[in-house]
């Protein structure tokens, strides 16, 4: 072990600053959940570019909105917790039966052996968010769903959000290890993968994240894939497999936003 | 494994925080005032949790200064025994924690500080720690406990007392701050 110091005593530094500015631009520039906007949008950021001009055309015969989120590294969670408490807003039963869930969540991750001392917190204020956009509220479901966006860009719930999702992911994955040992590559055991790629903030969600979550929440993902790859569609993908969606996000390599389908 | 420091989270030194000026701009509204203020009192609230829960239930051979603490919540220290049968047996240390009011999104600074700093092939003789929970790892649901206890069980299973290989230069060249370091974290079995 060493520190990587050898030429130069500042370099560390500067090298940290200059993340810190690209860092403070983005949160300048992106709020944390954006409002619904065209997909079409999307064209311009791609100035013209043939594939990826024929590839939105295709994907905007199926989805009409987009709704961007903050590119930091939590896109996946934050837009995952988004999207299906909208679902949810409007479909009372499943209200319902994901607050029973989400209530019941924390001890079973206290038995799975995380601290109930750290938990407490992010688990209170995950379910207070839940409670504030219930279906039952008074106002009406526009009221609740602008109480929810105005929630998710404040950045002391939609943090607290992130984490518990990040912890019921992890406690997923060592629910079920043995299956999950099978996704990891390299010589990282669940153990560590959890510790270091799943439970830390700003570290980004693969595919194994993505089956957790949903397999642990019971919520059906579908992932359109926007790349350069070939033929001129977007390929879809379902989590888990054969679910029918609740929940609609479109992945740029390195980053996840919410989808509306028409 | 070899792991490259990816990102790090700006850190506000709690001295800005102190030294802002004393005369309220605005009339004082509560600290824990809904919504925006959500994060200011929540820092304190999980610093005073946990502080209760190191006192009343400390971990074996771990003990909080709690006169350094009465006196500033933002920095705690803590004292650290050298369990038997380890290469540091009847040892005592002290770390230092800092707190920003990020916690728990950002790690606390944590270094070891007083006479006697470990001879660890980890831990640098200005007392600054390579430990990647400290930096890259760190996750809001781990604790003050849980950063006690794997320096601990760092300590703990320890083979030969030795100091970093780079120990001379980093600590002439680093910043006070080991936040601000860019660590190597190689094979963890030491």
């Amino acid at each position: 072990m060493e520190s990587f110091q050898q030429n130069d005593g500042n370099r560390d530094e500067l090298i940290i600053q200059q993340q810190r500015e690209i860092e403070k631009e983005i949160i300048d520039t992106t709020p944390l959940v954006s409002e619904q906007l065209p997909l079409t949008c999307l064209w311009a950021e791609y100035n013209g570019d043939e594939v990826f001009t024929a590839k939105i055309q295709d994907l905007s015969k199926k989805y009409k909105f987009i709704r961007r989120t903050r590119p930091d590294g939590n896109c996946f969670f934050r837009a995952f917790a988004y999207s299906y408490l909208e679902y949810l807003i409007s479909n009372n039963s499943a209200y319902q039966e994901f607050r029973k869930l989400a209530e019941e969540s924390k001890d079973k991750l206290v038995q799975l052996g995380f601290p109930s001392f750290t938990l407490e917190d992010f688990h209170e204020t995950f379910m207070e968010v839940i409670k504030r956009v219930s279906p039952d509220e008074a106002g009406g479901h526009d009221k609740v769903q602008s109480e929810l966006h105005k929630i998710f860009n404040e950045q002391g719930y939609s943090d607290y959000v992130v984490v518990y999702l990040r912890l019921i992911t992890s406690g997923k994955l060592q629910e079920e290890a043995d299956f999950y040992q099978n996704f990891i590559e390299g010589d990282f055991t669940i153990e560590e993968f959890r510790h270091q790629e799943v439970e830390p903030m700003y570290k980004e969600s693969d595919h194994i994240h993505i089956i957790a979550l949903c397999t642990a929440l019971g919520a059906g993902v579908r992932v359109e894939y926007l790349d350069r790859g070939e033929g001129g569609t977007v390929k879809a993908h379902d989590f888990p497999e054969g679910t029918e969606p609740r929940i609609y996000l479109i992945y740029r390599p390195g980053h996840y936003d919410i989808l509306y389908p028409n | 494994m070899l792991k490259l420091f990816k990102k790090s989270k700006d850190k506000i030194p709690k001295s800005e925080i102190i030294t802002e000026p004393k005369e309220p701009k605005t009339p004082p509204v509560s600290k824990c005032g809904k919504p925006l203020q959500l994060d200011n009192c929540r820092w304190e609230r999980r610093l005073h949790k946990e502080l209760m829960s190191l006192i009343k239930e400390p971990p074996p051979g771990v003990t909080v200064d709690t006169e350094s603490v009465q006196q500033n919540l933002s920095e705690w220290k803590i004292n650290i025994k050298g369990f038997e049968g380890t290469l540091y047996e009847g040892e005592d240390f002290q770390l230092l924690f800092k707190f920003n009011n990020k916690y728990p999104f950002d790690s606390p600074e944590v270094t070891f500080i007083g006479s006697n700093i470990p001879v660890h092939p980890h831990v640098y003789s200005n007392g600054h720690i390579c430990l990647s929970i400290l930096t890259e790892d760190w996750s809001p649901a781990l604790s003050v406990q849980s950063v006690c206890l794997s320096i601990a069980s760092m300590l703990s299973s320890c083979r030969e007392k030795k100091r970093p290989p780079d120990n001379t230069l980093y600590v002439k060249t680093c910043n006070k701050n080991p936040k601000k370091t860019k660590w190597w974290y190689h094979d963890d079995s030491v």
